[in-house]
């Protein structure tokens, strides 16, 4: 992966009426990158994918690609194709015609046109579907088709608006491998929108979590899923223990009145924080073993693993394990320090709200 | 009780009302059109129609009322599409003031046309107060046209709005993004998907304007017979069988629209709502 | 710019669509009868509306109609649905397709397919017949709105309810009901504008006894329209519109409940009005109140003082429904179809020789109508050349046909229908559009007379009438009067009644009875064989004759009056010696009466005046 930045946003503002949707961002996307922009509807990655598309112009701001300024370029003379939400295939079209619609524009040679079009539905696995009406087609093969179409104009970009939103489970995890497998071959940018976590944990190389209009962290899915930087990311990013807390100074951090051991460094001392526990983290142990004890107040099995809540201290913890462990039972709950995170407390009302929000 | 027997006795008021008050009396039509007064076969009242009175007000009605429906089209289009991009919240703000006009009696409409582009009428008087020449287009074909397209207006725009607004923003979002600009977008995508909207407004215009005999009365000055105006005449005349005659080739170019237009248009004139 | 453009092309249309709106408001403001012409403002229109019972009645029965039409239509539409959607894909799609027919089809021939078929089983047109046809035509935009709405009927909802414990009946009325009732309630809107606009099914399968605003608009729209309609339209406008706009209001968020409530605010204020219009008076046909008896009156338009109406009623307690033509072919068609039934008609000389022949009419019983000597014998006289005896009908206005010119537009002496001719005068001659008065101008002025049957005389006529088409501006009946009045033509085909109000209006008309002679013609009334009601036909044949009710018409409709008594009553002496009024002999010897000319003789000449008709106007 290179680092050069293909696309730079600049300062960008947007708002509709009196809702603001963004608020001066700023972000850059580098050449071959899979980027995320994962957030809850409403928190502006949609917007910002248009903005790029070209579908919406900024209030303020500039937005740059290959080193230009497209702001006020239309879609029509920018050079990235999109998936979009719900496909947005033309009905009235055959398959053949669909795939072949840019390439047409372009006033490219019929038989380019003719192995582009077998190509790109070899590509997605839907080789001999030519002459089928769009609408006849199931919902991951109309997705399947409306990536194919997009990628036969070689876009250096791809934007993909929540294309696998309306697809059931099982679909989704195929097609998450497959939009992978398609990144490698077609060694293309690929900017994804998405509100589902595991979607981009499992399919980024880096993901921009984002809420009410703020970019509230950048980073690879390891450095997002174990160490947020606040409460909201760490709420958003899979399940998660947040308990407030106090540290006491560095390295010891005092979680429902009891000390606990971790790695963090230099919030000061006696200062009120937020400490974030995966439930995977939670190591249950006998009674006297643990930290604090507790005792097991609820039990789901999960498939891989057990759910359980833990009551201790005075806090209902979130427990994954493996292990089975009865209700009613006492345990002891043990945690590894570098599976402690600590996070600043929210300063302003207004993050506060950000944060109970979800 | 079978589900399907009992279904069938909910549903035969409706049958009966469909067959004792459409069905008959088309029968009713065809009897009269292919009989005279002593109720003996003839095919004189239909065939009426080779004579040069009676091709040409059809002709002529085919003529006007083409016109207007292509003059609606244009007009509606653009219209419709303006409305669409302006996103105005509630579709029932559109359609409130393309429907409010009927709370407004039509013929008295049509009359105050009548009254504004009448010699001397309001038109040129203002016209006269502007130091500009008369403008004189009543008792012409021209009024006539002008009064269809009046009246018939908002019957090709309300299907062509309902159609356009549930054109998905992202598919025409898709075509620029492929590389189209407005007006390929426009041509290769808007217009095709359209095209069932454009149908419903075809039949809401041209059957009317076809068959009007009071806009060609009012604005046409009794100079123009449409075909609508011979067969409003006949019965008035107390010809009914003529009436009836003429009136079955009337249905024939009604059919032939509908048929045409059922290509595009599955809803049948759906779209109107 | 383009924006620029966008909001311009809105505006023009906006503009266009209401600009013959704002010319009725504005109308209905404008001290003139006479649309178009500016004479200053006054709400008399206004206060006059609520005294004319004609038109208050109209609106009763339109709104009266529009509602029960609304309700069966929405009713029978919403059956039809719930039914056709269990229905296999044939018989549906069946169903489906005649549903559609009377909204595809052409007004006109739907109109006239209820005509025949109400004619042909016998049922007299009446508020019924309107009503089922209406229903009917109501009942496809019903199906339209209410169809999507039942196919996305959730069983699982209606299954649910019954598992609760409902009965099917009960989920029927709390489960699926409220699911379809957005596309009932718009159904039913749908049907009442539809119904509240119609016109022509309307007059093809009217009764008599009543009008809709829209058929009484189109008797009146020939003659001028009466102010008063422009004053209820800008009323009923103007309360649509501020309640549409109430309703409107709220456009924050438009969630499918708040939709509902909408239309349910709209269907509220529809009903309300409704309320408040019907509760003005009370019922359509009823409201009869303490008449004893009933009197169906059909007469030529603006043909009576309605003032007459109302006294007729407070004397004899006679409740007269009166209704107007507008030829005497129209009447016919009406009276002979039995299409409705009226008791006492008013018909020219030649159509009451038709009635006669054909056996429609009752001998007149002129020893109940003692004031019938107040007509001058030489009427009776004349009435011999249609009605041999005197058998059948009592003469109410004679007249004759001329030519109405303004002295300003004309600077030749007028005396003869030659001017109608000249290509001087293109576009600012007006004709009379019907067959026999555009017939007797072109024999005159060939010579023949206005009875013939030869076709080479009907011949030539025709082509006479072809060759002046391109020099008239329009062919017209009773809107002469106003156009002349407006100067907006110089020359028109009239007849004599019309003279003396246009005179009145206008210093500058003249009228004048050309030298090759002219048609003198007589109305009469005369009472139907079929009537139930003789004897208050009788009554009323009385009243009209009696001096000063003949003089109280003869002052509102100007019409000559064959009724000496009254003559000698009328105080202005020009009027009383007018040689316009009342033609001397001179004038009269060169005139003809017009003859019935038998049904073939009928045909003939409506066949030589269609090809007139479809002739090139340029």
């Amino acid at each position: 992966m290179n680092n050069d930045k293909l696309i730079d946003l600049v300062n960008i503002s947007k708002s509709y009426g009196k809702n603001l949707i963004l608020d001066d961002l700023n972000l850059y996307v580098r050449e071959n990158e899979f980027i995320t922009l994962l957030g809850p509807s409403g928190c502006g990655k949609t917007t910002t994918l248009r903005l790029i598309g070209g579908f919406e112009s900024p209030d303020t701001g500039k937005i740059i690609f290959d080193g230009k300024d497209i702001t006020e370029l239309p879609p029509n003379k920018r050079q990235l194709n999109t998936v979009f939400q719900k496909y947005a295939l033309f009905t009235h079209m055959t398959i053949a015609e669909n795939i072949a619609f840019g390439l047409k524009i372009k006033k490219k040679s019929k038989s380019y046109i003719d192995d582009k079009i077998k190509y790109a539905l070899k590509l997605v696995n839907l080789d001999g579907y030519e002459n089928r009406m769009a609408d006849s087609l199931s919902g991951g093969q109309q997705q399947r088709i409306a990536i194919a179409r997009a990628i036969v104009n070689e876009p250096k970009v791809l934007l993909l608006d929540e294309p696998l939103g309306a697809l059931d489970l099982k679909l989704r995890q195929d097609m998450q491998y497959e939009l992978i497998r398609l990144k490698e071959e077609l060694g293309i940018t690929f900017i994804y929108v998405t509100h589902d976590q595991e979607e981009a944990l499992t399919m980024s190389d880096t993901i921009v979590v984002m809420n009410q209009g703020y970019i509230q962290q950048i980073g690879t899915p390891e450095d997002i899923y174990n160490e947020p930087e606040n409460a909201f990311v760490a709420d958003f990013i899979g399940d998660s223990n947040i308990i407030p807390a106090t540290m006491i100074e560095d390295k010891v951090v005092e979680i429902l009145g009891t000390k606990f051991k971790c790695v963090d460094e230099g919030f000061g001392k006696n200062k009120p924080v937020d400490a974030v526990i995966r439930p995977e983290d939670v190591i249950l142990v006998e009674p006297d073993k643990g930290i604090i004890k507790g005792k097991v107040t609820s039990l789901i099995f999960k498939g891989v693993h057990y759910e359980m809540e833990v009551m201790a201290n005075g806090y209902e913890w979130l427990v994954q394990s493996t292990k089975l462990v009865p209700v009613g039972t006492e345990v002891g709950i043990d945690v590894d320090p570098f599976n402690i995170q600590i996070m600043h407390k929210p300063e302003s009302e207004d993050e506060e709200a950000v944060a109970l929000d979800e | 009780m079978n589900k399907r027997v009992k279904n069938s006795i909910y549903a035969s008021p409706y049958v009966v009302w469909i067959i004792a008050f459409i069905i008959i009396p088309l029968l009713f039509i065809a009897y009269y059109g292919f009989t005279d007064g002593e109720g003996n076969f003839t095919m004189e009242n239909v065939a009426a129609i080779t004579q040069p009175m009676y091709y040409k007000a059809l002709w002529l009605s085919v003529e006007l009322s083409v016109l207007s429906t292509l003059i609606c089209l244009l007009l509606a289009y653009p219209l419709a599409l303006i409305l669409r991009n302006m996103h105005i919240g509630s579709k029932g703000f559109i359609v409130f003031i393309f429907i409010l006009p009927m709370w407004m009696n039509f013929l008295l409409r049509t009359y105050a046309w009548q009254a504004i582009l009448d010699v001397n009428g309001v038109l040129d008087q203002l016209l006269a107060a502007l130091n500009l020449p008369a403008f004189n287009i009543i008792n012409t074909p021209a009024a006539i046209v002008f009064g269809m397209v009046y009246d018939f207006l908002p019957f090709m725009v309300l299907p062509i709005y309902n159609v356009l607004i549930k054109i998905d923003d992202n598919t025409i979002n898709a075509a620029r993004d492929l590389g189209a600009d407005y007006f390929t977008t426009l041509r290769k995508i808007i217009i095709p998907l359209s095209l069932p909207g454009i149908a419903s407004g075809i039949i809401m215009v041209f059957v009317p304007a076809l068959t009007t005999f009071v806009i060609s009365d009012i604005l046409g000055g009794g100079k123009l017979l449409l075909i609508g105006n011979i067969i409003e005449n006949k019965v008035k005349a107390d010809n009914l069988n003529m009436a009836a005659g003429l009136s079955l080739i009337l249905m024939i170019f009604i059919v032939l629209n509908m048929m045409f237009t059922a290509k595009y248009d599955k809803s049948e004139g759906g779209n109107m709502l | 710019m383009k924006n620029v453009a966008k909001k311009i092309y809105l505006v023009l249309i906006m503009l266009f669509l209401y600009l013959p709106i704002g010319v009725l408001i504005f109308a209905s403001f404008n001290d003139s009868k006479i649309l178009g012409k500016w004479n200053g403002f006054t709400l008399k229109w206004y206060t006059q509306l609520f005294e004319n019972e004609a038109i208050l009645n109209s609106l009763r029965t339109t709104i009266f109609l529009a509602t029960l039409s609304a309700i069966i239509a929405t009713v029978l539409g919403t059956l039809a649905c719930l039914t056709m959607n269990r229905m296999r894909k044939v018989p549906k799609s069946i169903i489906m397709s005649i549903t559609n027919i009377p909204m595809l089809n052409a007004e006109i021939v739907t109109g006239l397919a209820f005509m025949l078929l109400f004619v042909g089983v016998g049922m007299s047109l009446s508020l019924s017949t309107v009503l089922i046809a209406h229903v009917t035509f109501c009942i496809p935009y019903v199906v339209l709105s209410v169809m999507p709405k039942v196919q996305q009927i959730d069983n699982n909802m209606y299954e649910a309810a019954l598992d609760l414990g409902a009965s099917k009946a009960y989920a029927f009325v709390k489960i699926t009901m409220p699911d379809i009732m957005p596309g009932i309630l718009s159904g039913f809107l749908l049907s009442f504008t539809m119904s509240l606009d119609d016109f022509i099914i309307t007059h093809f399968t009217r009764g008599s006894g009543f009008d809709t605003l829209s058929t009484k608009i189109y008797t009146e729209v020939r003659k001028g329209i009466k102010p008063e309609m422009y004053a209820l339209s800008t009323l009923l406008f103007v309360t649509v519109f501020v309640l549409l706009l109430l309703v409107n209001k709220k456009p924050a968020k438009v969630t499918e409940r708040s939709k509902h409530a909408k239309i349910k605010k709209y269907i509220a204020a529809i009903a309300s009005i409704a309320i408040l219009v019907v509760g003005i008076g009370f019922g359509v046909t009823g409201g009869a109140g303490n008449y004893t008896q009933e009197v169906y009156v059909y007469n030529w338009g603006e043909y009576l003082d309605p003032e007459v109406i109302t006294m007729f009623e407070k004397e004899t307690g006679i409740k007269v429904h009166y209704e107007e033509f507008e030829t005497n072919e129209e009447m016919y068609t009406i009276v002979a179809t039995g299409a409705r039934n009226y008791d006492v008609v008013c018909p020219s000389d030649y159509m009451i020789q038709k009635m006669i022949e054909n056996d429609l009419l009752e001998e007149v019983d002129f020893d109940n109508i003692s004031t019938s000597d107040n007509i001058g014998q030489q009427y009776y006289d004349r009435a011999k050349g249609f009605d041999p005896e005197n058998k059948y009908c009592v003469p109410y206005c004679w007249g004759t046909v001329g030519i109405m010119y303004n002295k300003t537009m004309v600077d030749e002496p007028v005396t003869s229908w030659d001017i109608l001719w000249n290509e001087k005068y293109k576009d600012s001659i007006l004709m009379q559009n019907s067959v026999r008065d555009a017939y007797c101008v072109a024999l005159s002025k060939l010579g023949y007379s206005i009875n013939t049957l030869n076709e080479n005389e009907l011949e030539e006529a025709t082509q006479l009438l072809i060759d002046q088409k391109p020099l008239v501006q329009a062919y017209v009946v009773d809107q002469v009067r106003d156009k002349m009045i407006k100067n907006a033509a110089a020359l028109g085909v009239i007849y004599s009644g019309e003279a003396i109000y246009m005179q009145r209006e206008n210093d500058d008309l003249e009228y004048v009875v050309p030298d090759e002679g002219s048609n003198v013609w007589i109305d009469g009334w005369v009472i139907l064989k079929e009537s139930e009601n003789k004897e208050a036909a009788e009554k009323w044949i009385e009243f009209l004759c009696r001096p000063e009710i003949a003089l109280m018409n003869f002052d509102y409709i100007t019409y000559s009056t064959p009724n000496d008594a009254a003559r000698a009553l009328i105080e202005d002496e020009e009027i009383r010696n007018s040689i316009i009024a009342f033609p001397d002999n001179t004038i009269l010897e060169r005139c003809e009466v017009y003859n019935y000319l038998g049904s073939e003789g009928d045909d003939l000449y409506d066949s030589y005046w269609t090809r007139v008709g479809a002739a090139d106007s340029e």
